[in-house]
């Protein structure tokens, strides 16, 4: 048994049809776990809007914001995977499929950088990024499309031999600096360690862990508190207008590297936008969120 | 404090922007402009510079930083119309350095979108008697539900959500007063709050980390 071209073409297209009319259940937990503590009322008022925006979409079946963003996908792939066809050119034609026939239709947001011309193709596009899972028999996907107001906030450092305080003061910077404008409440990814390029995978990364766990080292885990602590006693709130909540998550993973330490830091807006399946070689699928 | 919720019809004119202050709720009615293209921001200060004619009437309105989908439909009577399919606000940041310009010279009393308009803006709107309002991001669906008509559409050549629309809406919002027409911008406020606690803010993260090593050597 292979996973067939056809199933994943299906699958890709769902996950991001999915992703644009439902926000993942942690995201929605934690709006209304803020709005029964948040403390400025302008910014409950929005939490409260957010959550009714959010139900609505997802009642109508509209989208949740017209930024459909552009597509991105994790992939896992087991080494025990069998595939019958292409993988790539699958997600990208899933992409096409979807381009052509979602009701209301997206809007052309795949820019060429040189040119800024819009529309719904692009050199790299799906951006997709694999890893291998040894021992799995299965494709596990993640679909996270990412939009103008939060992508475009990101930023990446490279320091030598930083202590931790200085790595820490680094993710504040950037998040003042991000502001009101990433669509607060958001979920900051901070990747550390490994180089340049993986620095930035583990910011990612770390943006697509469900909100409320922790990562598995108390040290991190300790780090991952104080940053959320440090965040939110900043005050930009609910769409930066003043509030408590200006994060509902933090999040760091960390590879070992060299002396010179990247530190990546990545947001997701306050809708999250996630989905995830898993394909086995039978053709099972499972939709996990 | 109690937020002050006010009904108001659009456009707005200067003393009912005057009326306004930051903090303040707004849900609109009547008349707005939209779009979300920073080169309709570029074409329209080429209008300004007597380059290009303006598509249609912008001076004393309302324009919005809010991106529109639209699809042709036919109404009952067999009309040819236009539907807006979904709004929403784009990054009003990405506009600070042409919105002072526009705000003055074509004598707007509402702007808005999401993230605000750095301090520029905040002069302009002063002086020109304008508030920015900021729009829920991720509201496709409230926002859209309150667009009643397609009045007009200015520069159909362009993509999309860079044409300018102007709409009629019923109960759009509730929006936030975010920066006001007597020089007050709350995220002018958020952002220098941000700064001027960051170090008590590291000297708490410092504590928490001291706390951590403490802990794991136990």
């Amino acid at each position: 048994m292979a996973i067939s071209s056809e199933l994943i073409k299906s699958v890709t297209a769902e996950l991001y049809e999915r992703s644009l009319r439902k926000i993942p259940l942690d995201a929605m937990d934690a709006l209304v776990g803020a709005a029964q503590v948040e403390s400025n009322e302008t910014a409950r008022h929005t939490l409260r809007i957010m959550i009714k925006s959010a139900e609505e979409a997802e009642k109508t079946g509209q989208f949740v914001c017209s930024d459909s963003g552009v597509p991105v996908y994790f992939i896992r792939v087991g080494t025990q995977v069998q595939f019958s066809g292409h993988v790539r050119e699958a997600i990208a034609q899933g992409f096409d499929q979807l381009v052509s026939t979602i009701q209301p239709p997206l809007l052309p947001h795949i820019t060429n950088p040189l040119t800024l011309e819009r529309g719904y193709k692009g050199a790299g596009m799906p951006l997709v990024t694999f890893d291998m899972v040894d021992g799995s028999d299965c494709m596990d996907i993640t679909c996270s499309p990412k939009a103008l107001g939060s992508g475009r906030w990101a930023a990446l450092e490279i320091f030598s031999f930083p202590d931790l305080r200085t790595i820490e003061k680094y993710v504040l910077d950037v998040v003042a600096r991000a502001g009101s404008q990433p669509c607060p409440p958001v979920v900051v990814g901070v990747g550390i360690g490994g180089s340049f390029d993986y620095a930035a995978k583990l910011a990612k990364e770390a943006t697509l862990r469900p909100i409320g766990e922790h990562h598995t080292e108390s040290m991190v885990a300790d780090m991952e508190k104080r940053l959320l602590a440090g965040i939110n006693m900043m005050g930009f709130g609910p769409m930066g207008t003043g509030g408590d909540f200006t994060a509902s998550a933090v999040h760091v993973n960390y590879a070992a590297g060299h002396g010179f330490t990247p530190v990546a830091v990545a947001f997701n807006c306050w809708i999250n936008r996630r989905t995830r399946a898993r394909i086995f070689n039978d053709g099972r699928v499972e939709f996990l969120e | 404090m109690t937020i002050q919720t006010h009904r108001m019809k659009f456009p707005l004119s200067e003393n009912d922007s005057r009326t306004l202050r930051a903090g303040d709720q707004v849900v609109i009615d009547g008349e707005i402009i939209v779009t979300a293209g920073l080169p309709t921001h570029q074409r329209l200060i080429r209008c300004l510079d007597g380059l290009e004619p303006l598509p249609f009437n912008l001076l004393g309105q309302t324009l919005f930083h809010l991106g529109s989908y639209c699809q042709a439909k036919t109404s009952p009577q067999g009309i040819e119309q236009l539907d807006v399919v979904y709004i929403n606000p784009t990054t009003s940041t990405r506009f600070n350095d042409v919105m002072p310009r526009l705000i003055g010279e074509l004598q707007l009393h509402a702007v808005g979108g999401k993230g605000g308009l750095d301090a520029r803006s905040v002069e302009a709107l002063k002086k020109t008697g304008c508030v920015y309002l900021s729009f829920l991001g991720g509201g496709a669906t409230l926002h859209t539900q309150s667009i009643q008509e397609v009045l007009e559409v200015g520069w159909s050549d362009m993509l999309m959500h860079y044409r300018l629309m102007r709409l009629r809406v019923m109960g759009l919002g509730p929006v936030t007063v975010a920066m006001d027409a007597h020089g007050n911008s709350i995220y002018a406020d958020t952002q220098e709050n941000a700064q001027t606690r960051m170090n008590q803010i590291m000297a708490f993260m410092d504590g928490a980390r001291q706390e951590a090593a403490t802990k794991d050597k136990c």
